[in-house]
């Protein structure tokens, strides 16, 4: 090896490692998301499109009416005597944790979709969501209205045909069984995968409201 | 089996009630309830353990209750994130083991209220066995309790592995 390429390598290394370091000072200035929500938000908040569904008293209810809060999210039917009525029974448990302070009371609601229009009314859906939590909002759609909202949820569903013998409106649904959350800006920011365990996700919800605030802020120094 | 199962249940009630000590009882339903739901609610889920303290192997092949219209063994089954029910037809219940019926995992799907239940209100349930015994019990009203084990939605990883226990 000549001293002239020696020297040039010898550069090569010295300007990687100094790249690296600048990359890597760079990196630590980007807030990190703390391991203890790792596991509920997602990568990258998803921007929903529009969506219409409807709710009771004739109401609609669109994208605009998830902005300013903060969203819990569930997809089911109320013919459904397990999962649905724990899952909203959690949620309702959340609430009350989380209603204790008023200023959190103010951010947050939920909003339970039934993928089940044949079964579910949007004035039944509101009575029975009520049940929960008296703030709680129940909505459902056409077909279409339904798939467009849970599409963007990356919630699938499944209405199944009734079993030969039964009556025609005695069927059942799979369905997705993660309440998801969407923040003030109407994206969709992480979910809570089951088992759910009420005093879990109102922690966890209270460290994304907090993350998410630091993030927005740290932003607003930065630009 | 010499005596019908409910007078088993009777005989066995009627000791304990005198404090008196008697053997296992072949089939013993523990601590009954029904998940409390909106009074608008057409479908409820009742849970329990079934005890069965005999040496032999039993079925459950049937459920009714005179505040519903049907009623029917279910089990929560979960494909990762994605829940769906099945039918349990016949419900095993294996010798000296208990079958817990637990939220997230079976159930007694309670089909069409005749009216609305309220908590504390209890629900008459009649299992029937595949001897044609029948077994009778009423089961409470309640919420799901908070915080503990039965207050969770199914876990994807466990709730279709079944509950029996040895």
């Amino acid at each position: 090896m000549s001293r002239r390429t020696g020297l040039a390598l010898l550069l090569a290394i010295a300007a990687s490692v100094a790249a690296f370091i600048a990359w890597n000072t760079d990196r630590d200035r980007v807030v990190r998301t703390p391991a203890e929500i790792e596991d509920y938000v997602f990568w990258q908040a998803k921007e929903l499109s529009d969506f219409t569904l409807a709710r009771a008293g004739d109401r609609t209810l669109t994208t605009s009416d998830l902005k300013g809060k903060w969203t819990f999210v569930f997809l089911g039917y109320t013919h459904c005597p397990d999962v649905c009525p724990l899952t909203l029974a959690v949620l309702g448990e959340v609430f009350t944790m989380l209603e204790k302070d008023p200023q959190v009371r103010r951010e947050i609601q939920t909003l339970f979709v039934s993928v089940d229009p044949g079964r579910d009314t949007p004035e039944a859906l509101g009575e029975y969501v009520s049940y929960f939590n008296a703030g709680f909002i129940g909505a459902t759609g056409s077909v279409a209205q339904i798939d467009a909202f849970a599409r963007q949820m990356g919630a699938l569903y499944a209405i199944h045909a009734p079993e030969a013998g039964k009556p025609r409106d005695n069927y059942l649904v799979t369905h997705n069984s993660t309440v998801f959350l969407v923040d003030p800006r109407g994206r969709l920011y992480g979910r809570f995968p089951a088992p759910h365990v009420a005093p879990e996700i109102a922690e966890a919800f209270l460290k994304i409201r907090a993350f998410d605030s630091e993030r927005s802020n740290t932003r607003w120094a930065f630009q | 089996m010499g005596l019908p199962m409910k007078s088993w249940v009777s005989l066995v009630l009627g000791c304990a009630a005198l404090g008196a000590f008697a053997s296992p009882p072949p089939i013993r339903i523990v601590e009954p309830w029904v998940q409390a739901a909106p009074p608008n609610a057409k479908v409820m889920a009742a849970y329990a353990r079934i005890e069965n303290g005999a040496d032999k192997p039993q079925k459950v092949i049937g459920v009714s209750s005179p505040r519903f219209e049907d009623a029917e063994i279910h089990r929560t089954v979960m494909h990762g994130n994605m829940a769906h029910m099945e039918q349990v037809k016949e419900l095993a219940l294996p010798p000296r083991a208990t079958v817990a019926l637990t939220p997230g995992g079976m159930h007694i799907m309670l089909i069409v209220a005749r009216g609305p239940l309220k908590i504390g209100d209890r629900v008459p349930i009649t299992l029937t066995l595949a001897g044609g015994e029948t077994l009778a019990f009423e089961a409470t009203v309640r919420a799901a309790r908070a915080a503990g084990a039965e207050g969770q939605t199914p876990d994807a990883h466990s709730a279709h592995k079944g509950s029996a226990r040895q």
